[in-house]
């Protein structure tokens, strides 16, 4: 053995054992990168899309946020939301057009220029990138509007005059002339002539006129949907030839450019040079810069620092999304350094939160907590059609819907299946929407056992019990979740409806048969969420316009609630702007759903998000909106720390190894004793 | 007719059935021997299984009235079973750890302090009272879907095995075919057909377990239709009907016990499996540990919901295994040769 073992080879194996024990790391990330302004996160599932007319998730809006700026954007500081130019050089003009309708007039930053992307060969040589243009919103509008692109959020831009007209024509030549069909996109939407209502008036004028008033056509002007999309992108990312998908290859003048995109590992965000807010400082671009102002909670949380306020944005250079299936292995990261923010995970809940606030233990890691309403709302919903629980049974169903209201512990449900991470909710408006009231309490939301029996003796079911059946009344809960965990939170709701004596039983299928459920009508009660695409009470109420009734045109009014007054005030309101006219409109349309309780309203999500001490200007935002330019981070401080937490413990290998010796060595001598 | 009539004629019928096949047991020698025998070797997983029969009959045999003094109205109207009244009103908010007087997460005061030995789930149910109720689940699925499962596979397997020729072409085909079809996608694929219902769930449990009962019946068949005394009886003009009721069938017997009892225990893991797929039975032991799975990882953990639901199924799978193999010893001929 030790002629083939020399004891110098022996010294050299292990002298490499000692320093590679001395040297392992569990650092994911490579030791060059721990002094770089790079952000860590992850994502679970790539995104299915990344198509800015297309893609209409949190996933997704992270990326295309990044990477496509729009004409406007939301201030990221001020509560409630507000609007502030983008790539516009100011908020839009409104005027009356000579027929009477509202025309918007935006106009762009001259000199904005694109990412580098070989796809502007197409429009010349040597070609990395070019000016944008009003035609390119022209064109993203289009693509909304074309059938082909499918696009999830034509319906809001039917206000627009002509929209649904410029899809029509297009589909009509697509079936009546096949060549028509082949040619690209950009000559077919030449072909059939622009939309009547969106009017590019020289390079940078764009004039949108509604058919309709809608004013909260703008919030859709600070989303990705309608950001300036090049031809040269759709033309060349067309998937042949081993060209990518434009699903997958994002370009645009946003402050960040994808460059790396593999959806089974990671995305990698870096800043983008050619960025108005980098090319031009001197603008001042409100989007450019970081905000001067904010509300007072940001002063105290140093969000308004003065040495940060009016900086030039991005701060951070890059931005990591590495894959991580599991919340557990990701939070044991975030608590190692090697992510810088992370949600709270249900399972670390107890360890993490402490009576609301941070436990002793995350406040010694320098983690910091971010609660914010999230602009959503859960609900329990009725159909209004049915004939015991909705409309047709009249007054009698009514007490009976508000009886059932009455009994629904929105806050304790929030303490046993969320944490408490939820406000219960009062309306179907939350913090932070135009005519939410804080002090509004509803009477059919607060618990009163004894007043929702009275209601039940009033709607003709004393003690719950049937006249007909002379049993208790027996109505259906309709879910599309089968697991056995939402079926212990759907045994929330019945268990309370027992109290009244009313006998609901849970009919789990699948979603298949769920929607086929809703198609014919036959369900009574389900529950559903819905998260705001903009901060505007209309995308709330619209949920009970009668338009959008289920059973009528297959709209998002599952509850197929119809009420003449509710109409009115819904038209009313929805094209006015923000003021005392609005807000007496609105309560009124709450005071309707009060009475008539065609929803239980649940509540409205809470997000609590941890950052590490080193993550500096944090402010959740709720709605889907990209605030990673607003981020900035201490690379120092993170490396040094990480560091400390991370130093490798080997004792335990060092035990290990003694422990194998001790019981390898005798074995072997005896073995080899025994064969000598 | 009420299902909780229903309930109670089958359980009626059960123990009639029992109690009958008890007295023809024990008054024919071989079987009074073999039940002597298996009572001898294997005591305690007899009892074990009897412990888990007796209160699945408990939670079967149910009626309506007698709760007037309940808070909850609707069970008044409802049929209870006998377990449900001896566990009625014992309900808590949350939470709360065997033999707790505080909820878990929290510490309000508990409604029943100290009185729940295996602690409360996340909306406050009695587990001990959970743990109890899954044994019905779990004997029904067991039980149900065997005597769905093997007279399917004695009719196929007998039938190609002594008819032999394009009969046993056809059942062959036909379990190769199923054979070659992943089971669990089979499985999810009949449930989401059917809908989700006991039945349907034993139904499709029953469809994916038959094969292999089949094969082996098939091939004894084929063995036992070439013995002197089937010949003979073929000979005698005896009709095909009868010698296939009267000579393979009893010789067949010792088979289907050993199968049945070894199917049982599949079956109830089975379940178990759907569960956690969230397509098994509602109240089942699966339901119980899909429902606390992520428990374990909270902080501080909640153990006793899984524990409890892990530990029954445990229970009785292991004295259900251990009694299979008992019956194959003591009445498999091959293992009774090789004994000797």
């Amino acid at each position: 053995m030790s002629s083939r073992w020399p004891a110098t080879r022996r010294h050299r194996l292990a002298w490499m054992l000692v320093v590679a024990c001395l040297a392992c790391t569990n650092n994911p990330y490579p030791s060059s990168d721990s002094e770089k302004k790079i952000l860590y996160t992850s994502f679970g599932d790539a995104p299915r899309t990344l198509d800015p007319a297309v893609a209409y998730t949190t996933s997704a809006h992270v990326i295309t946020g990044a990477v496509y700026d729009t004409l406007l954007e939301y201030h990221y500081l001020k509560r409630p939301y507000e609007l502030i130019p983008g790539l516009a050089s100011d908020l839009p003009r409104s005027y009356r057009s000579e027929d009477g309708g509202i025309v918007y007039r935006f106009e762009l930053r001259q000199g904005v220029l694109y990412q580098d992307d070989p796809c502007f060969e197409l429009g010349g040589a040597g070609r990395q990138s070019r000016e944008v243009l009003m035609a390119d919103v022209a064109f993203a509008l289009m693509r909304i509007a074309d059938p082909d692109v499918n696009s999830p959020v034509a319906e809001p831009f039917s206000n627009v005059a002509g929209f649904q007209d410029f899809t029509a024509r297009l589909s009509e030549r697509r079936e009546a002339d096949a060549d028509f069909a082949r040619r690209p996109v950009r000559q077919q939407y030449a072909e059939v002539g622009p939309i009547d209502g969106v009017r590019v008036d020289g390079e940078h004028v764009l004039e949108i006129a509604l058919a309709s008033a809608y004013p909260q056509i703008l919030y859709w002007f600070a989303m990705p949907f309608t950001a300036p999309l090049p031809w040269e992108a759709v033309e060349y990312y067309d998937g042949r030839q081993g060209r990518d998908r434009l699903a997958d290859h994002p370009v645009g003048a946003g402050p960040y450019v994808l460059a790396e995109y593999n959806k089974q590992s990671r995305f990698v965000l870096e800043a983008n040079a050619n960025w108005y807010g980098a090319l031009h400082p001197e603008w001042r671009a409100p989007g450019a810069v970081y905000p001067f102002e904010g509300e007072e909670r940001d002063r105290q949380a140093g969000r308004l620092d003065p040495a940060v306020v009016g900086r030039p944005l991005p701060f951070i250079e890059r931005v990591e999304f590495r894959r991580e299936k599991e919340s557990i292995p990701y939070f044991n990261k975030f608590l190692q350094g090697y992510y810088d923010a992370s949600g709270v995970i249900k399972e670390s809940f107890e360890r993490v939160i402490h009576e609301g606030g941070l436990s002793e233990e995350m406040r010694a890691l320098g983690i910091s907590l971010e609660k914010t309403v999230q602009p959503s709302v859960y609900y329990i919903g009725f159909n209004m059609d049915d004939e015991t629980i909705g409309t047709p049974a009249g007054e009698r169903a009514r007490l009976l819907r508000q009886a059932m209201s009455m009994v629904i512990d929105a806050r304790e449900y929030a303490r046993l299946f969320m944490n408490g991470r939820g406000v219960p909710a009062q309306s179907l408006l939350p913090p932070g929407i135009f005519g939410y009231d804080e002090a509004y309490e509803n009477p059919n939301r607060r618990i009163d056992l004894e007043r929702a029996r009275q209601l039940m003796e009033e709607a003709g079911y004393p003690n719950g019990i049937d006249p007909k059946t002379q049993r208790p009344l027996r109505l259906t809960f309709d879910t599309p979740d089968t697991q056995a965990q939402a079926r212990l939170r759907f045994e929330f709701f019945t268990r309370s409806w027992r109290q009244i004596g009313i006998d609901v039983e849970i009919s789990a299928t699948n979603y298949n048969q769920f929607q086929e459920k809703v198609r014919n009508g036959s369900y009574q009660i389900f529950m559903w969420g819905w998260v705001a695409d903009y901060p505007d009470p209309e995308n709330f109420l619209f949920l009970l316009w009668s338009e959008m009734a289920r059973s009528k045109s297959g709209g998002p009014n599952t509850a197929n609630f119809s009420d003449t007054r509710f109409d009115e005030l819904y038209l009313s309101m929805k094209g006015r702007e923000n003021g005392p006219q609005r807000l007496a409109e609105i309560r009124e349309m709450l005071k309707i759903l009060e009475r008539q309780r065609p929803w239980i309203e649940l509540f409205h999500p809470e997000d609590y998000a941890l950052y590490h001490g080193w993550l500096t200007n944090v402010k959740p935002f709720g709605m889907s909106f990209s605030t990673t330019k607003y981020r900035d981070l201490d690379a120092t401080k993170r490396a040094s720390l990480r560091a400390d937490w991370n130093e490798p413990v080997l004792w335990p290998l060092y035990a290990v190894t003694l422990l194998s010796l001790a019981v390898l060595v005798p074995g072997i001598i005896t073995f080899m004793r025994e064969r000598q | 007719m009420e299902s909780w009539v229903v309930s109670n004629v089958v359980v009626a019928l059960i123990v009639v059935g029992v109690a009958g096949l008890a007295w023809f047991g024990l008054r024919d020698r071989m079987w009074s021997q073999a039940l002597g025998e298996l009572w001898c070797r294997r005591r305690y997983s007899v009892l074990v299984i009897a412990f888990y029969v007796a209160v699945a009959l408990l939670d079967s045999i149910s009626w309506v009235g007698g709760m007037e003094a309940q808070s909850d109205t609707v069970a008044r109207y409802k049929a209870q079973s006998i377990l449900d009244r001896l566990f009625a009103d014992t309900r808590e908010r949350s939470y709360s750890a065997p033999f707790a007087d505080r909820e878990f997460y929290g510490g309000a005061a508990l409604q029943r302090p100290g009185s729940h030995v295996l602690g409360t789930d996340i909306i406050g149910r009695d587990v001990f009272y959970l743990s109890l109720k899954g044994a019905r689940v779990a004997l029904l699925i067991g039980g149900l879907t065997s005597l769905i499962a093997i007279p399917l596979a004695l009719l196929f397997g007998v039938s190609a095995g002594y008819f032999g020729g394009r009969t046993d072409d056809l059942v062959f085909f036909v379990m190769s075919t199923l054979a070659s079809m992943p089971g669990l996608l089979l499985l999810i694929a009949l449930i989401m057909v059917m809908g989700k219902s006991t039945l349907a769930v034993c139904l499709a449990l029953a469809v994916t377990s038959w094969v292999g009962f089949c094969r082996v019946s098939r091939g004894e068949t084929l063995k036992l239709r070439e013995l002197e005394y089937v010949c003979a009886a073929r000979a005698l003009g005896v009709s095909e009907l009868r010698i296939i009721f009267r000579h393979v069938l009893p010789n067949l017997m010792h088979l289907v016990i050993i199968t049945g009892v070894l199917m049982f225990s599949g079956l109830v893991l089975s379940e178990v499996v759907l569960s956690w797929l969230g397509i098994g039975v509602d109240g089942s032991w699966g339901q119980m540990i899909d429902q606390a799975r992520n428990e374990l990882s909270r902080e501080p953990i909640i153990w006793w919901n899984i524990s409890a639901a892990g530990s029954a199924l445990f229970g009785v799978i292991l004295a259900v295994n251990f009694v299979g193999d008992a019956v194959r010893d003591i009445l498999d001929p091959q293992t009774l040769r090789q004994g000797e």
